[in-house]
């Protein structure tokens, strides 16, 4: 049997180098959340001064019409997306904040470090699952929990994959606590999306506050296309001097088509649409103006379940038909690796810390949000007694679905999920509210706090590379923690600095 | 090496942008021409409107109820909006393969023909309405032309473009000269505005001054050599396009499309405007639209929708 989560936590902490990122034992749903832009004094941090400077010199009517170029910007650039009613289709740019997010050198590299050895770890735990299973032997990881899981892919089963490279593009969300550690809040290993809007941020906020943008030492974002390629590349270098990579995306309507396109027109690779592909003998083309041509790698933007409708959905109309057996064949590389998923379910989640240390000897540089998995007979009480405070979560379903939150749910739905835990306490995990930090936000042309997150982007092929910058969602809402887009979020640009001696200049 | 369907979002970029041009300037010639409350105006609405494909006579006693829905309406597939909706809608799908500058033309004209204010602005002054949506037509096939390379994308690009001016103005020249045309073309005013919805005034009086006849006007719009907007003009750019094409393409031997057109070319090439006159006009224009009908086919055949027995490796 596996040990408590809450001791699992506490062991990876004890020898971490800084205190803060002992776990509370009990959550405490009281602590002000950590201010980006300003300590507890009230003082602004030595790396947002500059900005602050810059800001407090524009009148609210300047910096409004500097909104509106950062607006005009997206609607030129077609950074939109589609939102389907009854009458009418409709365009919208994602709502985009004007202030950058700033993060300081010393805890960046923190951040890097310590995602670096996440996907590591998971990428190895992941080779392990679909390998050997050695990790379920141990017993470190329950067995039924990962062989159960719906993102488990039994077609993954002993199949090769170059580098041991499952999760090719990883967006990571973290969370910055109220003690100002930074936590993972959760892994994505599927397709993860939003990197376009990190370089379109990016790009305006270039435009915007050029001034503070060279005063502050920023450091560049611009090589993710490059990098990405390279990274799609060594998946099939070995055995394929100049490997064919293409973007596989569902089509025009799909919400992210837009970063589909960017960035197929950025590496300067073809995007294609599973219509585009043909699978003959187990090798697969693509449709061109002059015949048929074989593709070596593809960067797929479509889900596990569509992109093979002879091995998975049978009713999708999104992938190529003999896809994967042309993948097991090793003719052709699917990436990411269909079967990540099952790294960032949400159960298994509350065992990466354990998995970082059972593969890599070492205690997990960013820790996770305190997770309690109702399976356990002990924890399932816990969850039960304080339904009130904690958030509950459905381990299949994402995007806020099949949720219950505790502080802001009522008696009748508590007791509701209650009932849900007790028949099927396998598929829920539970854990604290978590208070996300605030950064200064133009809201209405004031500057008001709002609350943030951060998804940093994680390449790994050959080797693993972290972009030095992410994508921070903002919940525009005032108090909502939600970020999502489709609920309220919008974005913003994030300036990780270098580190230069001055720091920043006005 | 593109994607074929890439090549065929690219080449219907190219006819819808050409086809919405040649809506504003109908609609253009149309609001104009009708301003005079003369019998030649009302053959030049009945004109418009037929090469619109809308040759409903009840619409010509309100022109400018005539004209709102060539301009704005979604569900006629030809109108100003649909055309540049169904651009857009292409350049989409194809956004990794047009050049930035390209894509900002075409958006930027799109957002504006749909935006809330886009039919008060054509009520508040028509004319400067469409002139501004073909300048920025223009703009966009100059950016096109300034930015992007000119290999296979950019050349079905045009090849869209050209088959679809061809076409045009082979219709055009059918309402005026075919065989169901309720009154023959004489009149100057009609004539002069025949030449404005082909945009071919002013290269016209170059070639023949201000002395306008029928018969110079369709030898002018069929078989002039330079006039760009000539069906033999279109008919040689075609050609050019598609033998690059063909190159690219690798194909043995002498492609279908590329002899087609080949084919055009030289019909028009050395057609003799008597004995065309002579045989009547109709039957050579109904003749010409039919090979561009056949080279689009040919075209979607070899080079878009091939059958995949015929091309998988041995």
């Amino acid at each position: 049997m596996p040990p408590h989560l809450e001791e699992a936590c506490v062991e990876s902490g004890v020898t971490t180098a800084t205190s803060v990122n002992h776990p509370m034992p009990e959550p405490v749903p009281s602590a002000p959340p950590y201010d980006e832009m300003r300590s507890v004094e009230g003082l602004v941090r030595p790396h947002y001064a500059a900005l602050e400077t810059r800001i407090g010199a524009l009148s609210p009517a300047q910096l409004a019409e500097r909104q509106m170029a950062l607006e005009r910007f997206f609607l030129l650039q077609g950074i939109t997306f589609t939102v389907y009613g009854a009458e009418s289709t409709t365009e919208r740019i994602i709502p985009t904040d004007l202030l950058p997010r700033i993060i300081p050198a010393e805890e960046w590299s923190r951040i890097e470090a310590g995602l670096i050895q996440r996907l590591q770890a998971l990428n190895m735990f992941l080779a392990d699952i679909y390998g050997e299973q050695q990790i379920l032997m141990d017993g470190v990881v329950p067995r039924e929990l990962v062989l159960c899981a719906p993102s488990y892919r039994r077609e993954m089963q002993n199949l090769f994959v170059p580098h041991s490279a499952y999760a090719n593009v990883c967006g990571s969300d973290l969370i910055r606590r109220p003690d100002g550690a930074f936590a993972v809040l959760e892994d994505n290993l599927r397709v993860p999306s939003g990197v376009s809007y990190m370089l379109a941020n990016r790009e305006a906020s270039k435009r915007v506050f050029p001034g503070a943008f060279r005063g502050a030492g920023v450091r560049s974002i611009d090589r993710y296309p490059d990098l990405l390629l390279s990274t799609l590349k060594s998946m099939a270098a070995d055995w394929r001097s100049n490997p064919q990579v293409v973007v596989l995306t569902p089509g025009v309507y799909n919400s992210a088509y837009y970063e589909h396109a960017y960035l197929a027109r950025l590496m300067g690779v073809p995007l294609v649409e599973g219509r585009d592909l043909v699978v003959h003998e187990n090798f697969v083309y693509m449709r061109t103006t002059t015949g048929l041509k074989r593709v070596d790698v593809i960067y797929r933007r479509v889900d596990d379940d569509f992109i093979d409708p002879l091995t998975f959905r049978r009713d999708s109309a999104l992938g190529a038909a003999g896809l994967f057996n042309a993948y097991r064949a090793g003719n052709v590389v699917i990436c990411n690796a269909p079967g990540t998923g099952v790294a960032d379910d949400k159960a298994v989640y509350a065992y990466v810390p354990r998995i970082i240390e059972y593969y890599l000897g070492e205690d997990a540089i960013l820790p996770n949000i305190e997770t309690f998995l109702c399976r356990e007979p002990a924890q399932l009480g816990h969850v039960l007694a304080n339904l009130d405070k904690l958030v509950v979560k459905a381990v299949g379903a994402s995007g806020g679905y099949g949720m219950l939150v505790g502080p802001h749910s009522t008696k009748a739905e508590r007791g509701d999920f209650a009932a849900a835990l007790r028949a099927r306490p396998d598929n829920y995990i539970a854990q604290p509210t978590v208070q996300l930090s605030t950064a200064p936000c133009l809201v209405d042309s004031t500057i008001e706090p709002r609350h943030v997150d951060l998804r940093p982007f994680i390449l790994s092929g050959e080797k693993i590379v972290v972009t030095p910058g992410a994508l921070t969602r903002v919940a525009l809402k005032r108090g909502s923690l939600v970020v999502n887009s489709s609920q309220g979020g919008g974005s913003k640009d994030t300036w990780v600095l270098d580190g230069g001696p001055e720091g920043v200049r006005p | 090496m593109m994607l074929a369907r890439v090549a065929d979002s690219l080449y219907w970029i190219g006819r819808y942008v050409e086809r919405a041009e040649h809506m504003c300037r109908l609609g253009d010639v149309l609001l104009n021409a009708t301003l005079d409350r003369t019998e030649a105006a009302n053959q030049v609405a009945r004109i418009t409107l037929a090469a619109a494909g809308r040759p409903d006579p009840a619409r010509i006693a309100d022109p400018y109820e005539a004209a709102i829905p060539l301009a704005f309406d979604r569900d006629n597939e030809d109108s100003i909006t649909s055309s540049l909706a169904g651009a857009r809608e292409n350049a989409r799908q194809v956004r990794d393969q047009i050049t930035t500058e390209t894509w900002e033309r075409l958006n930027l004209l799109y957002l504006r023909m749909t935006g809330p204010g886009a039919e008060r602005a054509f009520t508040e002054g028509s004319s400067g309405f469409l002139n501004e949506a073909i300048a920025d037509l223009h703009l966009f096939k100059g950016a096109a032309d300034a930015t992007m390379s000119h290999g296979e994308g950019w050349r079905f690009l045009m090849l869209g473009v050209h088959l679809e001016r061809a076409q045009l103005i082979g219709r055009l020249l059918e309402v005026c000269f075919g065989e169901d045309r309720a009154v023959p073309l004489s009149d100057h005013f009609a004539l002069t505005s025949v030449l404005r919805m082909s945009c071919a005034l002013e290269p016209y009086l170059r070639v023949y001054t201000a002395d306008i006849r029928p018969k110079h006007l369709l030898e002018f719009l069929v078989l002039d050599e330079e006039f760009p907007r000539s069906i033999r003009f279109c008919t040689n750019r075609i050609e050019e396009h598609l033998s690059a094409v063909s190159r690219h393409a690798e194909i043995a031997g002498h492609s279908s499309p590329d002899r087609l057109a080949g084919r055009l070319k030289a019909r028009l090439q050395y057609a003799d405007m008597t004995e065309i006159e002579a045989a009547g006009a109709s039957g050579f224009l109904a003749n010409v639209l039919d090979e561009c009908a056949a080279i689009h086919d040919a075209l979607y055949e070899t080079h878009v929708a091939y059958p995949l027995e015929l091309r998988l490796p041995a």
